[in-house]
């Protein structure tokens, strides 16, 4: 057992620092630097602008199983609970 | 330089930022007040845009850290703990006086700072990267709540930049965007009355823009941001409890555990608000939505009541208020206890959760007698929930505490003799009362009876004395003609538990149910001498069996009394009729014995139902077919004479009597299932009833004019195919081309219902399942079509979303029972199981391959359950014929190339494969 956390903290990779006294990388100054070539291309599109629901869920009507085994007309006799009389 | 270093070790851990900012504030202040402070001669070269420069090329280096490295956001933090702490100290710095000259707001070096870094950021805001956009819009937003005041001139850009950020198509980036954007809405808002003119639209519009986020942002995490950050105001109210039903239970949640318990007091929300709130909350279908509603309710609404009395006005303890039972009241007052209180109300679920968490309440409320005499709506309600709490309880764990704080059945029983006298002399006032007059008003005295009548059916009747006076009691109640029906209800409900369960306590209960009838019945006769009636009336009728003459005969009269006076007595007449009826439901709802075991019950039938159902008036008609239909569930024969009697009100009735109608005709059937088996006798005569009984189910489901009827044409045909009396591959292919039907889309009772159903139904029987595989094909079929036909603005679900379900419940390994096929038992006893048959899917994978190779299907039907074969169980447990008969099929339809693109020859080849690996296996067991 305790091999076991062994190799799960080798996985554990190289924890990242920003070297904040070395200049800037220019592959990463041109990245950063870069404005995106149009607005729509960084954007939601339109079409999920707008949400038909407004997020919001249904009505719910609690469906459960207590519903499907009691009867309708006598919500108190659960079914198959009534004696049988004549098998 | 220094500054490096600082952000260095800013970067690891949040520990050391007090100090880091610190010493950062010393450089600054060497670099921008040299002046006040010379002397250190290392640092006077650099000045204050030096220092702003090495700042901002920290924060640019920021810019490239990717958003799952805590380093990016442990600098963010530090910067605009900086900021705020430089800031701070600048203002120490400015002399009073100048702050008054200005107003409020001077430029110090600080804001020169940030007002640097923000023009840095907004340069980045419309990054072509991600995490650029991401880091700037984070920082931008922190150093926004940071901070107290803003550069007007970066206000107005930072406000811009944000608001397009909202729309960015990262859910991340747009979080952090309203997490800015939420404090300026913030500040807007407050200012808003103070500069009216100066840019109105612009105010609204910023709120504007982030209410409709809340709304439509598909992203939860962004609503919820929302939810958190914005102002609390009136107008924003409305939009953050709208909340309450987001599809996100974490949103849901959000708004119970931390928007509202922030909110204040509970009792500015409206009545109704109030109600939905802990309907919702109470109900919802994630349990921790539900646990922090219950703690809302019971820590803080309570303390809004209660503890506003303990402390006075102030309430600025909020920790350890003491139980306080006229705080509890006056919440059960708030949450209108008369109308949230009554069966399926929310009050009841409420009141649960609030003894469950508050055990110092269950020990420090009292009923001793004073309370009992004068109960108030909420204080008869407190004992009810209360007493129906302890005995909800497993293990009889507070049966001695209830036993100890409530009364005996004999003080009950008087207690309740009481309030049903107050009830019923207002009730006989109002009577007597001329229309002008303004009338009583009787629904709180209704309620208090209700709630007592509630706790005497938990009480235990084995002490004779107690159970002769409630007897007593309830049986001259229930003779009462005036009595509202819920209450009668209740009576009959009550006065079923004092019988005693046996089959002798049922005799006497029906006895004395029928006798009140004919009691009440009777009062009509009473204010009416007309001569010939007397024979006719229930009264004298119900002593032998007799199905000639009906309870009342509207037979011509000898006097010809005024229009006006027949009327009134028509009137009274039909209330008369259908108080007799509604206690003949109650009592028939607990009746459980034979029909014929029950004299008296087949008098009362003949004598008051059927005549009822023949009679003109509609209401009276319904209520007795209500009452023949409850009847018919007693006695199989009486159910089979009437079976077509109910078919047809359903095909000629209004709306509500054909759902009375289904209602009726589902549980006869599931109370008589045999009434649908073929047998070899009549099976004609089945035959055409299963065929009239199919088509009427078939008709409902499609009754899309009537929502209701549809959903309950739906339900009732669950239930008949769950407890396999309708067993028609047909309905059940109706009943799933239902669900997908983009029309019931807006019908949550014929959804839930069948979302519920289908997987249980399929996942519980063999049997089930095979027929759901033999309807596959076509069912797919069906929705490949309907998908093609859709009109504008209609939305279906995915046909492969479609093809997934199918595939699922057809999956032999999720049947819950495995049935004799998979389990044996071994010579010691044991449970063996055995691997699971395949043979389902087999079939499945047969049929659909058929549709394929033989019908002219479309394209895209085609292509769809091809798909589906690509997700079958195929194992080596099944009927090596099926295994074989597949494997020719898909050989066939390799060889025909009736694959057109690579997903589907994909998913071809892989059942192909599947199959030989099946087929090569050597069998490991072999089916029974």
């Amino acid at each position: 057992k305790a091999s076991a956390p062994a190799p799960s903290k080798r996985k554990e990779k190289e924890p990242f620092e920003i070297d904040f006294a070395s200049p800037l990388d220019p592959a990463i100054a041109e990245m950063i630097y870069t404005p995106a070539t149009s607005n729509a291309s960084i954007s939601l599109p339109k079409t999920q602008w707008k949400s038909k629901t407004r997020n919001l869920l249904p009505d719910d009507k609690h469906f459960n199983s207590k519903q499907l085994l009691q009867l309708f007309l006598k919500p108190k006799a659960r079914m198959g609970s009534r004696r049988q009389i004549f098998g | 330089t220094q500054i490096c270093s600082i952000f260095n070790d800013a970067q690891r851990t949040t520990a050391g930022h007090r100090k880091l900012v610190v010493s950062l504030r010393k450089v600054q202040e060497s670099c921008c007040y040299e002046s006040i402070k010379p002397g250190k001669e290392a640092r006077e070269q650099f000045d204050e845009d030096d220092f702003n420069v090495e700042i901002a090329r920290c924060v640019i280096k920021l810019m490239s850290v990717k958003k799952s490295e805590g380093v990016g956001d442990r600098i963010v933090r530090f910067l605009g703990f900086f900021l705020r702490h430089a800031s701070d100290k600048d203002a120490v710095l400015v002399p009073e006086s100048e702050i008054n000259e200005t107003g409020s707001f001077s430029e110090t070096a600080s804001t020169r700072l940030t007002s640097h870094i923000l023009s840095i950021l907004l340069q980045f805001l419309g990054s072509k990267e991600k995490t650029v956009r991401y880091r700037s819009t984070q920082l931008v937003a922190h150093v926004i709540n940071s901070l107290d005041s803003i550069d007007d001139e970066y206000y107005h850009l930072l406000k811009m930049g944000l608001l397009r950020r909202i729309r960015d198509k990262e859910p991340m980036i747009r979080v952090q965007a309203v997490l800015g954007l939420g404090r300026l809405a913030g500040n807007e808002d407050d200012g808003d009355q103070e500069s009216e003119n100066s840019d109105d639209d612009d105010v609204s519009g910023l709120l504007e823009k982030l209410l409709d986020a809340i709304q439509n942002d598909p992203s939860a995490d962004v609503r919820r941001s929302l939810l958190l950050n914005l102002p609390l105001t009136a107008s924003t109210l409305p939009y953050l409890l709208e909340r309450a039903r987001d599809l996100d239970a974490a949103t849901r949640r959000a708004l119970y555990s931390r928007l509202l318990p922030a909110l204040g007091d509970f009792r500015h929300l409206s009545l109704s608000m109030r109600e939905k709130l802990l309907r919702w909350g109470l109900r919802d279908r994630d349990e921790n939505v539900r646990k922090a509603t219950a703690r809302l309710f019971r820590e803080r609404w309570i303390e809004d009541c209660a503890g506003a009395r303990a402390n006075g006005e102030s309430g600025a303890l909020r920790e350890a208020v003491p139980p306080s039972i006229d705080g509890l009241l006056e919440l059960l007052e708030r949450i209108d206890v008369v109308n949230s209180g009554v069966e399926e109300g929310i009050a009841s679920g409420a009141m649960h959760a609030f003894w469950d968490g508050r055990l110092d309440y269950v020990e420090a409320v009292s009923f001793a007698d004073p309370f009992w005499d004068h109960l108030s709506p909420e204080s008869a309600f407190m004992a009810r929930s209360f007493n129906d709490y302890c005995h909800q309880q497993a293990n009889d764990k507070y049966q001695t505490l209830v036993e100890e704080k409530m009364p005996e059945v004999t003080k009950l029983a008087f207690f309740l003799q009481r309030y049903t006298n107050n009830l019923v002399d207002s009730l006989c006032r109002n009577s007597d009362r001329h229309e002008a007059d303004e009338e009583e008003d009787t629904v709180e005295q209704e309620f208090i009876v209700e709630q007592l009548l509630h706790i005497a059916k938990t009480l235990d009747y084995s002490d004779e004395v107690g159970r002769r006076k409630m007897f007593a009691l309830l049986r001259e109640t229930l003779s009462i003609s005036e009595l509202p029906d819920e209450i009668t209800k209740l009576v009959v409900d009550v006065l079923r538990d004092v019988c005693g369960a046996e089959a002798a306590g049922e005799r006497e209960f029906c006895g004395v149910v029928i006798e009140a009838i004919a009691e009440v019945h009777d009062a009509i006769a009473v204010d009416e001498p007309a001569p010939n009636n007397e024979d006719e009336s229930f009264h004298s009728a119900r002593s032998e069996i007799s199905d000639t003459t009906p309870t009342r005969v509207k037979g011509p009269r000898n006097i010809a009394g005024n229009e006006e006076e027949d009327g009134a007595k028509a009137i009274r007449e039909i209330t008369i009729n259908m108080k007799c009826l509604h206690i003949a439901q109650c009592m028939l709802q607990n009746v459980e014995v034979n029909l014929h075991q029950n004299v008296h019950l087949v008098t009362m039938l003949n004598n008051l139902v059927v005549p009822a159902v023949r009679s003109h008036e509609a209401p009276v008609r319904e209520k007795g077919l209500v009452c023949l239909g409850l009847g018919c569930l007693l006695d199989k024969t009486l159910a089979d004479e009437n079976l077509i009697l109910f078919i047809h009100c359903f095909k000629n009735g209004h709306d509500t009597l054909q759902m009375t109608a289904i209602h009726i005709l589902a549980d006869i059937l599931t109370s008589h299932p045999s009434l649908l088996a073929l047998k070899d006798a009549e099976s004609a005569d089945v035959a055409a009833l299963q065929k009239s009984i199919f088509k009427l189910f078939s008709k409902g489901m499609k009754a899309e004019h009537a929502p209701e009827i549809q959903s309950a044409a739906t339900t009732a045909l669950c239930k008949l195919m769950l407890t396999s009396v309708i067993q028609d591959e047909d309905l059940l292919k109706q009943a799933v081309i239902c669900y997908f039907d983009p029309a019931t889309k807006e019908n949550g009772g014929v959804r839930q219902a069948l979302s519920y159903f289908l997987p249980v139904y399929c996942h519980s029987r063999r049997d089930n399942m095979e027929r759901m595989a033999r309807v596959a094909g076509s069912v797919m079929h069906a929705l490949v079509d309907m998908a093609e036909e859709l009109d504008e603005g209609e939305e279906m679900v995915g046909i492969s979303m479609v093809g997934n379900m199918l595939v699922d419940w057809t999956d032999a390994r999720k049947l819950v029972v495995q049935d004799e096929a998979n389990v044996s038992w071994d010579e010691a006893g044991k449970k063996e199981v055995k691997a699971i048959n395949g043979d389902i899917h087999l079939d499945l994978a047969e049929s659909l391959l058929e549709n394929a190779i033989y019908l002219g299907c479309s394209r895209e039907d085609k292509r769809a359950s091809i798909a589906m074969l690509g997700k079958l169980y195929i194992t080596a447990n099944s009927s090596t014929e099926k295994l074989k008969k597949v494997t020719e099929l898909v050989i066939q339809a390799i060889d025909d190339k009736i694959a057109t693109d690579a997903a589907s020859r994909n998913a071809l080849n892989k059942l192909h494969v599947a199959l030989s690996r099946a087929m090569g296996e050597p069998r490991k067991s072999k089916k029974g």
